[in-house]
């Protein structure tokens, strides 16, 4: 089992390296291979770890890193069912978004290093999928960040991407502040930084301390899942290229706070404070989001802010104490987000790098496949009927809703509303962009390859299916996630009556039709647009990145001139400038004796001998 | 073998090498060859060191792997003492390491009186080796002057535009603190003598000496001035931006690389064990001036125009974080500060050198002349991304490893004080970030002439890249390495 | 003693003082040799005090001496005088001050 793991994590690793050191040597089709088949070997050791060891939790040490007396962090893992579930979906979408990348980026001339950082990521996400030491977590945490920040500024010649992937980093920073502060805590506390040790000794914890440990892990999760207020990162991280956007900022890394909450549970456990507080953070950047994607035209964007909006109803999961229902959003939500992101790829590139909805249109005849394939995702989005987004969504607003405190229910209120909202933006984007448009004029098609709409088919059945993983009782599934996933440190099981799930399900289901109705005609012939005011507020994210722009950034830059010359050059330089000075001044006033006349000089000896005189009688009287 | 002086050796390798390099200074590829050699005999020589195996020994100069110990003045009692340990042999590998890095460096930078000046330079290499290596007080303040002098010169005459300002503060800041030194050396020879009635400048024997508390205080107070100057630490510090933007690259990489770490190794070699109790009473000072400094220099980087300035300013705040792990004393913060001070040294030199370099191909370090200089000299721009995520402290890298030790063993004791600096860690990724989207992205430039790395400049760049990225990954050897010497350095403050 | 020896030395320090005075607040140059010449014999004339007071000989001759060195004092400063005279035609103090800091 070891060896299994080792190598899922070691192939993408040395595929990166492989990128790296020869990656300018070999043919292009060499580098591609490499970058899949590196990919595809984890995927495949993912399997086989499923397979030999899914029902088991292992908790073993790979490598040794740092050790230093009390301190040790090695590279350790700990494989429960979670990271299971976690390490077969991030390999299985990640080699799907490689190949997608193949024909995508053909064109591209820094194919090496799009690549070398591909693998690079694969291998950081999943370090942060199974370690078991925190620190070594940290590593997989700060090396998704850096690979982020280096596929969204990919195109660097267009400075603006670059500073897309500067704010990346700076806010998933601000976050991993936090992280370091738990990872500090943590070692004082229990001595260990093993999640499997500290999960074991959770019950430990007094409410207070887990608290605070809570609220850390919740900011540091805030940072990297780009939820309130981290959030202003990740529209704009939508500059890179639209695999990296599948990959990275749908699938993988922003469900990667989700996740350590997830993996840490046991200890969020103990604070019912940090839980109602992420339960809220999840809630309102939900709503905040879904209300913003309202107003974009950017497909991207509008996927974007959708990506938040899911990844927060994942955090009100967790707050309301459902892992497994969080867990299965997470999974179903990577298969239907990434689809819709490699499917506006599809629509990007064909329509020659057109990002504007309102310049799109018309697509079902000349793009068939993409466009039954996006509707496919959009559905399950929309959480219509019957697919995978339906059953997911649904749990955790029935966990909600059945939580005992009065609080959630509000919540509940909030995330409902959301729901409502989310098949409208979805709606909105396709009937926008995919059906045609009377009195338009329809833009070129450009052909794309046919590798981009393969790889969108097993992400639209799992999308559309991905339902059955966890079908609920009532519909006698065999609830098979939930039951899997019932023995990971954390999980409680839900006792909803029901009638109360019935309920829920019908409502949601007709609610979510209604909605898409709504959403037709709204946004079929005359798009719908708010007035003005209200499309500029939902457009710039309540002016959140605006406030930030004004309130942290131009002060921090207005900070950095001012200390370096008012200070270090102003005070402290000239201080130390004037004391030198000091020197001089003296000098000169001792200049002034030197005036070469004869008369001064005799003066100056006649005095001096009168002084020296003087303090020999005085000496001699008084010793 | 067993009493084979190599230390000595060690040291003075250097010093003949730079009398041959002054004896061929008309012919200026023999010289450079010939201090070429000369560095990489050092290496290979400390090299050797590490063929040994190291056991504890104890003498009158205390306890360690190697010991020299001859008379020499014994007037004063003045002895020649040297005495080796874990962190004096890593840091004995950077110098000899950096020493060769330096010569490599200026090969096509410095044109002028190329004898003089690898003269100057071997000599402040056999300087801060015997800085690392002396135990004898009067033996490590004459080897604390004799790596001053050369600097003076390598900065006023190969230096840049401003140079004359830069060297002169910076010998005037230094030498205040050197001299200030000296007297409380003296006075504390004197008062050891008294109570002891034996003259000594021995550091072992002299840690012996009961001191007052006022007195203690004093004479820590001029001890840790002059090491403050050199670490340096907050608001000492401002001889540093200039002395290393000014300097020629090797004076730099000298500089950033080693002559900052012989004061942050004095300070916790000398100024810590001789004066315990006021160095227990100096620690909260210490704390705050280590945060100030990772936080003030970290910001003001960001508004720096000149590329060298900020990996000056960079500096002064990688240091801060140091001082905070040699101020709390205990066995994971000084393995952290101690392999820190090796972290820093190959980071910095890194960023410098490749300052360097871009100054020889565009001839300003201007911030605002470069730009998108990925897409002319990709393989340039990968190492200085690479170095930059260094420095930033990226996991996997070198500087992770000693500033997480450095935050969690402060943690046990000032959680507040490793909690605002993990914060000052993220000051550091925005302005290295800014820095690194400056010069690297965006449109290339279409008026400079510029050529990717030479074959010379990847021998310099590559085994800096190799060091940073096994220390980073595999840190146990040089940790285990630190880690008996920490554990005998703890036992002088209980 | 006719004259008690308290009484010689304070006309002596009278005189050297007078001397002194001279010596230092004249610009002439004449006039601080002169100054020069009454301090040597203030402190002569203490000597010879001395020599009454102690019943010795020896002020006396040691008088002689200082006698002996004013003048060739006095020869010797006049001849530098005149040549410079020559050379920058003043004697006043003033004009020598060549080694103005």
């Amino acid at each position: 089992m070891k060896t299994v793991i080792f190598l899922l994590l070691f192939f993408p690793l040395l595929g990166a390296f492989l990128h790296a050191a020869v990656g300018r040597r070999l043919p292009r089709r060499g580098v591609e291979i490499i970058a899949c088949a590196s990919v595809f070997g984890s995927l495949l050791m993912a399997i086989v770890a499923f397979v030999i060891g899914g029902q088991k939790t292992y908790v073993l040490t790979l490598l040794p890193w740092i050790d230093v007396n009390d301190f040790s962090a090695a590279m350790s893992v700990y494989y429960n069912r979670l990271a299971a579930m976690m390490a077969l979906m991030v390999t299985f979408v990640s080699f799907l978004i490689h190949l997608y990348s193949v024909s995508f980026m053909r064109e591209d001339e820094g194919y090496v290093r799009y690549f070398c950082y591909m693998n690079l990521f694969v291998f950081a996400m999943l370090i942060i999928t199974l370690a078991d030491n925190l620190v070594f977590l940290y590593l997989g945490w700060e090396g998704v960040g850096f690979c982020s920040y280096a596929l969204i500024g990919f195109w660097y010649r267009d400075i603006g991407n670059a500073i897309a992937g500067r704010k990346a980093f700076y806010l998933t920073r601000i976050g991993d502040v936090a992280f370091g502060i738990a990872i500090g805590l943590f070692f004082v506390t229990f001595k260990e930084l093993s999640i499997f040790y500290i999960n074991a000794h959770a019950v430990s914890l007094g409410a207070g301390m887990a608290t605070v440990l809570g609220l850390l892990l919740l900011w540091a999760a805030a940072g990297k899942s780009a939820q309130l207020p981290l959030v202003v990162w990740l529209p704009d991280a939508m500059a890179g290229p639209t695999p990296v956007s599948a990959l990275i900022h749908a699938a993988t890394m922003v469900t990667a706070g989700v996740y350590l909450l997830m993996r840490m549970f046991p200890v969020i456990l103990e604070s019912s404070v940090a839980l109602f507080i992420i339960a809220f953070v999840g809630a309102v950047t939900s709503f905040y989001a879904a209300c913003s994607a309202l107003a974009q035209k950017d497909i991207k964007r509008i996927l974007a802010y959708s990506t938040i909006s899911q990844v927060s109803y994942m955090f009100l999961g967790v707050g309301a104490g459902d892992i497994i229902g969080s867990m299965f959003h997470l999974l179903t939500h990577a298969f239907f987000k990434a689809l819709l992101f490699l499917g506006a790829g599809c629509v990007i590139q064909a329509l020659h790098e057109e990002h504007d909805i309102f310049q799109m249109g018309n697509l079902k005849d000349r793009l068939p496949a993409v466009y039954w394939l996006f509707l496919a995702g959009a559905l399950s989005l929309g959480a219509l009927p019957l697919t995978g987004g339906f059953f997911s969504k649904d749990r955790i607003l029935l966990a909600t809703l059945s939580h005992p405190e009065l609080s959630y229910k509000l919540l509940w209120g909030l995330a409902a509303l959301t729901a409502l909202l989310t098949p409208l933006y979805t709606f909105r984007l396709f009937f926008v962009a995919f059906l045609p448009r009377p009195g338009r004029r329809d833009r070129e098609i450009r052909p794309i390859p046919k590798l981009m709409v393969w790889v969108l088919w097993p992400l639209a059945l799992l999308s559309l299916f991905g339902g059955f993983l966890s079908l609920p009782a009532i519909w006698s599934g065999g609830e098979w996630l939930s039951k899997y996933l019932a023995s990971v440190p954390g999980t409680v099981s839900l006792n909803i009556p029901p009638s109360l799930e019935w309920g829920m399900e019908i409502g949601s289901g007709l609610a979510a039709v209604a909605i898409l109705i709504l959403a037709y005609f709204l946004y079929y012939s005359t798009p719908f647009s708010f007035r003005a005011f209200w499309e500029k507020l939902l457009f710039t994210g309540f002016y959140l990145d605006w406030f930030y722009q004004k309130m942290i950034v131009l002060p921090y830059e207005g900070i950095a001139k001012f200390l370096w010359l008012k200070m270090d050059e102003g005070s402290l330089n000239e201080g130390i400038d004037q004391t030198g000075n000091l020197l001089p001044i003296f000098s000169e006033g001792l200049r002034q004796w030197t005036t070469g006349r004869l008369s001064t000089y005799l003066k100056m000896l006649l005095l001096g001998f009168t002084a020296i005189l003087c303090a020999l009688v005085v000496g001699w009287y008084y010793f | 073998m067993e009493n084979f002086p190599i230390l000595s050796l060690i040291i003075f390798i250097p010093l003949i090498g730079s009398f041959f390099a002054l004896a061929f200074w008309r012919r200026l590829n023999l010289c450079r060859w010939t201090s070429l050699c000369f560095t990489l005999a050092d290496l290979a020589a400390v090299f050797l060191l590490f063929a040994q195996d190291f056991k504890w020994r104890s003498g009158p100069t205390g306890r360690w792997w190697l010991i020299e110990d001859f008379p020499w003045i014994e007037r004063f009692g003045i002895r020649y003492s040297l005495g080796l340990d874990g962190i004096s042999l890593a840091l004995i590998l950077l110098t000899a390491f950096l020493g060769v890095l330096c010569v490599l460096v200026s090969w096509k930078q410095i044109e002028t009186r190329v004898g003089a000046f690898h003269f100057f330079l071997l000599v402040m290499q056999t300087g801060i080796l015997g800085v690392f290596l002396s135990t004898d007080l009067f033996l490590f303040y004459l080897f604390w002057e004799v790596q001053l002098f050369p600097m003076f010169f390598l900065i006023g005459v190969w230096g840049h535009e401003n140079r004359i300002y830069a060297t002169i503060k910076f010998v005037l800041f230094t030498m205040t603190g050197s001299l200030l030194m000296l007297i409380a050396l003296i006075g504390l020879y004197i008062l050891h003598g008294r109570e002891t009635g034996n003259y000594t400048f021995s550091v072992a024997q002299l840690m012996q000496t009961h001191l007052s508390l006022p007195a203690e205080i004093l004479l820590y107070a001029a001890f840790l001035f002059a090491f403050a100057i050199k670490v340096p630490i907050l608001p000492v510090h401002t001889w540093l931006p200039d002395a290393h933007t000014e300097a020629p690259t090797a004076g730099s990489v000298i500089l950033a690389g080693l002559l900052l770490k012989t004061g942050a190794y004095a300070l916790l070699r000398f100024a810590f064990p001789l004066f315990p109790m006021a160095a227990k009473l100096s620690v909260p000072l210490l704390l705050v001036l280590g945060l100030a400094g990772l936080f003030y220099a970290a910001w003001i980087a960001l508004a720096q125009k000149d590329l060298k300035r900020l990996v000056a300013y960079s500096s002064i705040a990688h240091m801060g974080l140091v001082v905070i792990g040699i101020a709390i004393w205990n066995a994971v913060t000084l393995s952290g500060a101690t392999l820190q001070m090796i972290n820093h040294g190959l980071t910095t030199s890194a960023l410098f050198i490749l300052v360097g370099m871009l100054d020889e191909r565009i001839h300003s370090r201007e911030i605002a002349v470069l730009g998108g200089l990925w897409s002319r000299m990709p393989v340039f721009s990968a190492f200085f991304l690479f170095f930059a995520i260094a420095s930033m402290g990226v996991p996997g890298l070198n500087n992770f490893v000693g500033e997480i030790l450095i935050l969690i063993g402060t943690f046990k004791k000032e959680p507040l004080v490793a909690g605002i600096g993990f914060a000052g860690l993220l000051f550091t990724v925005v302005y290295i970030l800014w820095v690194v989207q400056m010069v690297l992205f965006g449109e290339p430039r279409k008026e400079h002439v510029l050529w990717d790395v030479t074959p010379r400049e990847a021998v310099i760049l590559v085994p800096l890249a190799i060091a940073v990225l096994f220390i980073g990954l595999c840190p146990g050897p040089i940790l285990n390495l630190l880690q008996d010497s920490v554990g005998s350095l703890l036992d002088f403050l209980k | 003693m006719i004259v008690p020896y308290s009484h010689v030395l304070l006309l002596a320090v009278l005189l050297f003082l007078m001397g002194a005075v001279c010596a230092v607040s004249r610009r002439n140059l004449i006039m601080i040799l002169i100054g020069v010449e009454i301090m040597l014999n203030a402190s002569g004339l203490a000597f010879i005090g001395a020599s009454l007071h102690w019943q010795k000989l020896d002020g006396q001759v040691f008088f002689l001496f200082i006698l002996a060195v004013a003048a060739s004092e006095v020869a010797v400063g006049l001849a530098l005088l005149v040549y410079s005279h020559r050379r920058t035609r003043s004697v006043d103090s003033n004009d020598y001050s060549l080694l103005k800091g």
